[in-house]
C-alpha cells in the first residue's frame, strides 16, 4: 500500500511537471504578451520595451521557466505581472468559491442520480421500463443542451425574470444564505449534465449486477429485494460509478469556468479568464498548475477508493 | 443401490407446473406442464440438455426466475402447502431456510466484494435465531464439514481468494447451514474438474444423508445421475418424458430419448472399433409451438400418432413412467443403434512418420509480481501420421498451453517443437471463436484468404467442399454464426481448421460446450475425417470417456508434466500412475450398478499452485502412496517410445 502510494505520488509529480512545462511554453506561443496587452496602442516601442524589462519578460525563456519551477517548489506563487497583486491572496478569495460550487455540484448530482439510476435499473430488471426510458430520454435532451446555453436560459428566467436568485453582487460569507442563493443557479447548471451522465452509468452498472449469479444467490437465501439491491447490487456497482464520478470532476472544473463567467462569480474561473485576457503569464500558468494538481489529487483519491470498494483491486 | 425411503411422505410436489419466457418473438414455454414428487430424504436427479427447461423448472420452485421468465401456472406443494401463490415476503421465509440452493458456477455465485463470513453468518443468525458469535461458530463448523481446511481462518477470505472447488464447498455450506429440508442443486459440479466434481458430489451426498434433507439435482451428466440419485426425471422440450428409480431408468429405459441418450455416451466397456451411436437432428426450437411429441423428428420409433398428439406420462413399471406411445420406446431393453456401422472407428496403424514432435518443452510465464508460473515442464511427445493423441488432466495442468505452443501462439521458454506441415485449431466454444458479423462462408474461407490461396471462385468452391465435408448443407455458407446451433457451429470450426489441409488439428475441449445428444455427432465426424484424410489430431479434454474412445494414445498431464503415456485402451484398462488411477476413478460411469459398488474415496486435495513446484514428484502432495523418496526425488519419464511410460517410482 505504502509502496503503491509512493509510486502513484511519483507519477503525479511527473504529470504535474509535464503540465507545467507544456503550459509554460504554449502560453508564450500566443501572439502578444502582458506588456502589449496592458499598453494596448498607447505606448511607443521603446516605452513598451521598458515595461517588458520591468515585467521580467525579456529574460531568456529557459531562465524564466526555471525561475517559475523554483518558485513553485518553494510554494511561492509570485505576483500577477500586470497588477502586482500576490497571486496567493487572489486564490485565497477565489478558491473557496469555486470549490464550493464544485463540491455542491458533486454532492447534489450524487444524491439525485444514484437513487434515480438504481430505481430505473431495478424497475427495468423487473420488466417495467418506463422510468428507464424516461431517464434515457431526459439524459439525451440534457446532453444536447450546452451548459452555457442552459446557464443563460436559467439566468434569464429565474434571475432576471422571476428575480428568485440574485444575478450579481458580492459574495458575503458572513451571510451563508445569500451565498447559497447566489451559487444555486451555477450549481444547478453544472449538476444537470452530471446527473444525466451519472444516472445513466448507475443504471447500467446496477442493471448488470442485478443479472449476476451472486444476486440470485442472495435472493435464494431469502433476503428481501431491498437488501439484495443495497447490500449486493449497489455495492458491486459502486466501482464503475466511482470511476465516472472521479472522471467527471475534471469536466466539472472546466464547467465552473463557464458558469462563473456567465453568473459573474469571482471564482478561479473568472480569475483565469482575466489572466488570459491580460496575457498575465504568471497568473495563468499558476492557475493551470492548480487545476492540474486538483485533477491529479482527485484521480489519486479515486484509486484509493477503488481499493476499499473492491478487495480484488490489486496495486 | 440399497436405498430405503425412511417414511414415505412427500416433501415437494409439483403439479402441472408451467413457466413461460416472454420474448420479442413470442412466448417460450420453457416448462410445459411438469408434475412429480420428491419424498423426504430422497435425491431426485433431473437430466436434460440445454433448453430442456430443467433449470427453469428448478428456479420456478422458489420463483427465483428473473424477467422475462414467469411461472405461468401449476402448483408447488412444499409439505402439503402450495407455495406458488405466496407473496415475495412469505416466500423469503422459505428461501434459504426450508429450501437451500446451490448454483452451477461457483466463480460467480458468491458476492465478490463480501467476505465469506459476512455472506454466511447473517443468514444463519436469521434462520436459526442465533447471535453473531454462535452463528460464526456454526458457519465455521459447516465450512469444516464441507472440507475447507482451516475454516477459522478461511471464513475471513474473499471469494476470489479461493479456488472454484472451494467456493462450491462454501456454497454448499451456505445452503446446508440453515438445515433445509430440501436442497436444490443446479448443475453444481459442471464447472469443476472431474476430481473436484467427485469430491463435491461426495460432500453433498454425505451431508444431506446426515441431515435427512431431500435433494433436487439438475444435471446433464448421466454418469453423475447413476452415482448420486435415487430417482431420475428425464426432461425434453419442457416436459418430463420419463421418471423412475435410477436402476430402472438405466437398466430398462422406456422412452426413446432416454434410450438414445444412454447409447451416445462412450463407455469403458465399449469396443473402440464400434461406431458411436448418435441421435440425429437437433432439439426443437422452443420459440415455436410443438404439435405432437417433441422428440418425433429424432425418433426411430415415431409413427403417425406421434405427430398429432403429445403422449402423456403413463405407467410402464413400478414407480416408472414414460411419455411415449410405443410401449417400450425403441424396443424392450433397446438402446440406440449406430447408423453406418460400416464406418467403424478403425484403430490406428503407425507407418512410422512423425507429424508432431515436442522435445524437452518448457514454458514459463512471468507474472506481474515477479513470480514464475511453470505451465509446461519438460514435455516430450510425439504424434504420428493419422494418430490421435489425447491429452487429459485437471485444469491448470498445462494441456491448453501445449495447444497454444503447438499453434505458435506462444513461444516456448526452451525446447523445440517440430511440426511436419501445418497445425490448425478447433476451440472449445464455437460461439465466441467466430466473428459474429461474418458469414459462415467467410469464416471458413478466412484461412485461405490469409494465406492468399487460390482465386475467389476457387476459394468459394473450396468452402462448399469443406462445408459439405463436415456434414452441413453448402447453403450454410450464406448464414451467420448466431443462426447455427452449437453442434453446427462446431462443424464449421472443424471445416475452417481443415481449409489449409493441415497435417495436425489441435482440438481443445471441442465437445465440452455441446449437448450430450450432439456430442456424439461431432465425435463421429472427427473419427471420419481422421480416416478419410489421414490427419493427426491432438485432442485435449477433461472428458475421459470421450478421450478413451477417440484417442489412439493418451498423455496424462499433471502440473505441466506428462506422468503417464500409452495406448488409450491400455491406460484405461490398467492405469499405472496413481494420478491416472485417481482420474479414471473419479469419472462417473452411467451405470448405477457399477457406481453403487464404488468403494474408493475420491482423490483428495487440489492441484498445487504452479508458482512453487515441489522438488520431488509433483503429485506427491496428493498421492495416497507417496513416500519420502517421492518427495525428494523426481521420477523420470522415459523419452520417445511407443510403449507405456509412467513417471512413478512405484508403478508396477
Amino acid at each position: 500500500m505504502a509502496e503503491y502510494a509512493a509510486k502513484k505520488l511519483a507519477q503525479m509529480l511527473i504529470t504535474v511537471l509535464g503540465v507545467i512545462t507544456l503550459v509554460f511554453f504554449t502560453l508564450r506561443l500566443i501572439p502578444g504578451d502582458a506588456a502589449s496587452a496592458m499598453a494596448g496602442d498607447t505606448l511607443s516601442g521603446e516605452a513598451l520595451q521598458v515595461l517588458r524589462d520591468q515585467m521580467g519578460l525579456d529574460e531568456p525563456l529557459i531562465s524564466q521557466y526555471l525561475g517559475f519551477l523554483r518558485d513553485l517548489a518553494m510554494i511561492d506563487l509570485g505576483e500577477t505581472i500586470t497588477t502586482r497583486i500576490p497571486i496567493a491572496d487572489l486564490l485565497l478569495r477565489a478558491l473557496p468559491i469555486t470549490l464550493s460550487i464544485a463540491m455542491a455540484t458533486i454532492v447534489l448530482s450524487i444524491v439525485i442520480s444514484i437513487p434515480l439510476g438504481t430505481l430505473a435499473a431495478f424497475m427495468a430488471h423487473k420488466g417495467r421500463n418506463w422510468l428507464d426510458n424516461g431517464l434515457t430520454g431526459a439524459a439525451m435532451i440534457i446532453d444536447l443542451m450546452p451548459s452555457f446555453w442552459t446557464a443563460l436560459v436559467l439566468l434569464l428566467i429565474f434571475s432576471l425574470g422571476l428575480g428568485w436568485f440574485p444575478a450579481s453582487g458580492q459574495l458575503n460569507w458572513n451571510n451563508p444564505g445569500s451565498v447559497a442563493l447566489r451559487l444555486a443557479l451555477p450549481v444547478i447548471v453544472l449538476s444537470l449534465s452530471q446527473v444525466a451522465t451519472l444516472a445513466r452509468i448507475t443504471r447500467t452498472a446496477v442493471l448488470e449486477v442485478l443479472n449476476e449469479d451472486y444476486v440470485r444467490t442472495a435472493r435464494s437465501m431469502g433476503w428481501s429485494e431491498m437488501r439484495v439491491l443495497f447490500r449486493h447490487a449497489l455495492k458491486n456497482a459502486a466501482l464503475p460509478i466511482a470511476t465516472v464520478v472521479g472522471l467527471s470532476f475534471g469536466n466539472l472544473l472546466g464547467g465552473t469556468v463557464i458558469v462563473e463567467f456567465i453568473f459573474t462569480i469571482p471564482g478561479v474561473g473568472n480569475l483565469l479568464i482575466a489572466g488570459i485576457n491580460s496575457r498575465d503569464y504568471q497568473l495563468v500558468q499558476t492557475l493551470i498548475v492548480l487545476y492540474a494538481l486538483l485533477f491529479v489529487v482527485i484521480n489519486f483519491t479515486t484509486d484509493l477508493i477503488y481499493k476499499t470498494l473492491d478487495p480484488r483491486v490489486q496495486f | 443401490m440399497n436405498y430405503q425411503a425412511p417414511v414415505k411422505t412427500t416433501l415437494l410436489e409439483l403439479r402441472n407446473l408451467h413457466t413461460d419466457f416472454q420474448t420479442s418473438t413470442g412466448t417460450v414455454k420453457a416448462v410445459d406442464g411438469v408434475s412429480f414428487a420428491i419424498e423426504r430424504g430422497e435425491r431426485v436427479a433431473v437430466v436434460g440438455e440445454s433448453g430442456s427447461g430443467k433449470s427453469a423448472m428448478a428456479m420456478s420452485i422458489l420463483r427465483l426466475l428473473t424477467h422475462p421468465g414467469k411461472v405461468a401456472g401449476g402448483e408447488v406443494l412444499l409439505d402439503g402447502r402450495d407455495i406458488s401463490r405466496l407473496s415475495e415476503g412469505q416466500l423469503n421465509a422459505i428461501r434459504g431456510r426450508l429450501v437451500g440452493t446451490v448454483f452451477q458456477d461457483p466463480m460467480s455465485s458468491l458476492d465478490p466484494v463480501m467476505r465469506i463470513s459476512k455472506q454466511m453468518i447473517e443468514p444463519i443468525m436469521r434462520n436459526l435465531r442465533l447471535n453473531r458469535e454462535q452463528a460464526r461458530e456454526e458457519a465455521i463448523k459447516w465450512l469444516g464439514k464441507v472440507g475447507i481446511p482451516e475454516p477459522e481462518r478461511r471464513i475471513e477470505a474473499y471469494p476470489f481468494e479461493m479456488s472454484g472447488g472451494m467456493r462450491q464447498r462454501v456454497m454448499i455450506a451456505m445452503a446446508l447451514s440453515s438445515r433445509p429440508q430440501l436442497v436444490i442443486a443446479d448443475e453444481p459440479t459442471t464447472a469443476l474438474d472431474v476430481t473436484i466434481q467427485a469430491q463435491i458430489v461426495e460432500v453433498l451426498k454425505t451431508l444431506t444423508e446426515e441431515s435427512g434433507a431431500a435433494m433436487l439435482f439438475i444435471t446433464h451428466d448421466l454418469g453423475l445421475v447413476a452415482r448420486f440419485a435415487h430417482k431420475v426425471a428425464v426432461m425434453y422440450a419442457g416436459r418430463i418424458v420419463e421418471f423412475g428409480r435410477v436402476e430402472d431408468i438405466f437398466a430398462s429405459p422406456a422412452h426413446p430419448y432416454t434410450q438414445s441418450l444412454l447409447g451416445t455416451i462412450p463407455s469403458t466397456a465399449m469396443l473402440k472399433s464400434e461406431r458411436l451411436p448418435q441421435i440425429p437432428g437437433l432439439p426443437p426450437d422452443m420459440r415455436f409451438p410443438i404439435t405432437g411429441c417433441a422428440f418425433k423428428e429424432r425418433c426411430a420409433a415415431a409413427h403417425d400418432r406421434c405427430c398429432v398428439e403429445a403422449p402423456r406420462l403413463s405407467q410402464c413399471g413400478i414407480d416408472h413412467t414414460a411419455a411415449c406411445w410405443a410401449p417400450h420406446g425403441l424396443g424392450e431393453g433397446a438402446t440406440l443403434k449406430a447408423e453406418r456401422p460400416d464406418r467403424p472407428n478403425r484403430p490406428f496403424e503407425p507407418d512410422g512418420s512423425v507429424v508432431v514432435e515436442l522435445n524437452a518443452l518448457w514454458k514459463q510465464f512471468d507474472t506481474s509480481r515477479k513470480m514464475v508460473v511453470r505451465a509446461v515442464n519438460g514435455v516430450n511427445l510425439r504424434v504420428h501420421k493419422g494418430e490421435t493423441l489425447g491429452i487429459v488432466g485437471e485444469s491448470g495442468c498445462g494441456k491448453s498451453t501445449i495447444a497454444r505452443l503447438l499453434l505458435g501462439l506462444e513461444k516456448p521458454t526452451s525446447g523445440d517443437i517440430f511440426i511436419a506441415g501445418l497445425a490448425q485449431m478447433v476451440f472449445q466454444d464455437p460461439a465466441s471463436s467466430f466473428n459474429p458479423k461474418m458469414t459462415i462462408g467467410g469464416i471458413v474461407a478466412e484461412p485461405l484468404v490469409v494465406r492468399a490461396h487460390g482465386s475467389k471462385p476457387e476459394r468459394k468452391e473450396a468452402v462448399r467442399r469443406l462445408i459439405s465435408q463436415v456434414g452441413l448443407d453448402p447453403a450454410f455458407a450464406e448464414r451467420y454464426p448466431h443462426q447455427l446451433s452449437g453442434g453446427q457451429r462446431q462443424r464449421v470450426a472443424v471445416a475452417r481448421a481443415l481449409a489449409l489441409n493441415p497435417s495436425v488439428v489441435v482440438a481443445d475441449e471441442p465437445t465440452s460446450a455441446l449437448d450430450v445428444s450432439v456430442r456424439a455427432q461431432i465425435i463421429n465426424l472427427l473419427v471420419d475425417l481422421k480416416q478419410e484424410l489421414g490427419i493427426s489430431f491432438v485432442f485435449i479434454s477433461h472428458d475421459l470417456l470421450t478421450v478413451r474412445y477417440i484417442a489412439d494414445r493418451i498423455a496424462v498431464m499433471y502440473l505441466g508434466e506428462v506422468v503417464e503415456y500409452g495406448a488409450a485402451e491400455e491406460v484405461f484398462a490398467d492405469p499405472r500412475h496413481p494420478y491416472t488411477k485417481a482420474l479414471i476413478d473419479a469419472v462417473p460411469v452411467p451405470d448405477p450398478a457399477i457406481e453403487s459398488r464404488r468403494t474408493s474415496t475420491p482423490l483428495q486435495g487440489e492441484l498445487p499452485s504452479p508458482l512453487n513446484l515441489p522438488t520431488g514428484c509433483a503429485f506427491a502432495s496428493r498421492c495416497p502412496m507417496a513416500t519420502d523418496r517421492c518427495r525428494a526425488e523426481k521420477p523420470a519419464l522415459p523419452t520417445h517410445d511407443l510403449a507405456r511410460q509412467v513417471a512413478c517410482h512405484y508403478a508396477s
